[in-house]
């Protein structure tokens, strides 16, 4: 029994030690389970593309419902223009929600619980989406952080917010995911040895938290899937449609 | 069964569907999401605004004076972050 919440998200190595120069590029824990989520979307996704009969069976179902679901979101959140990235943000929210998903099954280890897996996503997003910006619209795309309307005394100022308020992007993306993985497993697993250390006579209460909060954690998972892909829509809708 | 009240029994069933379609517009995942969005948004500007204080402190050797003025414009930049994701909200 771990008594402490946080060895869950230890990252360990798995098979021999691989170093290029001075980086540790070993296998770990956590990039097995990057490999497992990747494998299982392609799996899924391949045999449920496979034969498109006209009464499709679960598997079919499950992915034209995603597909639907993905195609409505950007189509909703960042216009037509933006439907060439479609394939991006598929695999974007596939690959979180599948990471998110395969956390929430005991004995896992959840990969987006890592701050740095988050903030890699997150800065690449960010990265994509500025020269999206630079190549679409040239230098013009500097006027995102001038608003119109604004007042010539206060227009330093808003500079200022404008461009403190672009670059907080990456961080609000990643920080919201690592968060909200992180502490909902770390409120699992201290309930967990709540049920344990109460034993039998007061340990229902805490099983009985533990149960609502499984279910909690999955709504989570889902729903931070969901915020992830749908913020990358509305910064590429920034980069596309410059409308300010 | 006559016409008429056929007629008038579609039109209830209608607005019944009508009504659950409303319902589920407000209640749907993107407003659960949109309130996730807030709260690391104030966050994340103050955040960011420090660290650039902190980095032109660094360079100009004005040590304590512009981390102080990039912090309150972090506060200042959050602030208005969530501002402007309630007002999307809204819409």
């Amino acid at each position: 029994m771990a008594a402490n919440p946080m060895t869950q998200f230890e990252v360990y190595r798995i098979g021999p030690e691989i170093k290029v120069g001075a980086f540790d590029i070993s296998f770990t824990n956590s990039s097995l389970f990057m490999v497992v989520s990747s494998l299982a979307i392609l799996i899924i996704f391949n045999l449920g593309s496979k034969k498109n009969s006209f009464l499709p069976n679960k598997l079919q179902l499950l992915a034209e419902l995603s597909y639907t679901f993905v195609s409505k979101m950007i189509s909703d959140t960042a216009g037509s223009k933006a439907r060439p990235y479609f394939a991006f943000i598929f695999s974007l929210f596939m690959f979180v929600l599948f990471c998110n998903m395969f956390g929430m099954i005991p004995y896992t280890f959840t990969v987006t619980s890592h701050i740095i897996v988050t903030f890699v996503l997150a800065s690449f997003i960010f990265i994509a989406v500025t020269i999206i910006g630079f190549t679409k619209h040239g230098l013009g795309y500097l006027k995102l952080f001038v608003p119109s309307g604004v007042p010539a005394v206060l227009l330093p100022l808003i500079v200022v917010i404008e461009i403190i308020s672009y670059l907080s992007r990456p961080i609000s993306l990643s920080v919201r995911l690592f968060a909200n993985m992180m502490a909902g497993h770390t409120m699992m697993k201290v309930f967990g040895g709540f049920v344990i250390s109460l034993g039998i006579v007061g340990g229902w209460l805490p099983l009985s938290f533990s149960v609502a909060l499984t279910g909690l954690e999955i709504l989570v998972a889902f729903l931070q899937a969901y915020v992830f892909a749908i913020l990358t829509c509305i910064y590429l809708n920034d980069a596309l449609n410059l409308h300010h | 069964m006559t016409e008429d009240q056929f007629k008038t029994r579609l039109q209830i069933a209608k607005n019944k569907l009508l009504k659950k379609e409303l319902y589920n517009k407000n209640q749907n995942s993107s407003s659960i999401g949109a309130a996730f969005k807030i709260s690391t948004e104030l966050v994340a500007a103050v955040a960011v605004g420090t660290i650039i204080g902190f980095i032109l402190d660094k360079t100009f050797g004005t040590k304590p004076w512009l981390i102080i003025i990039f912090f309150f414009i972090g506060v200042i930049t959050g602030i208005i972050n969530v501002i402007k994701s309630a007002k999307n909200m809204q819409k």
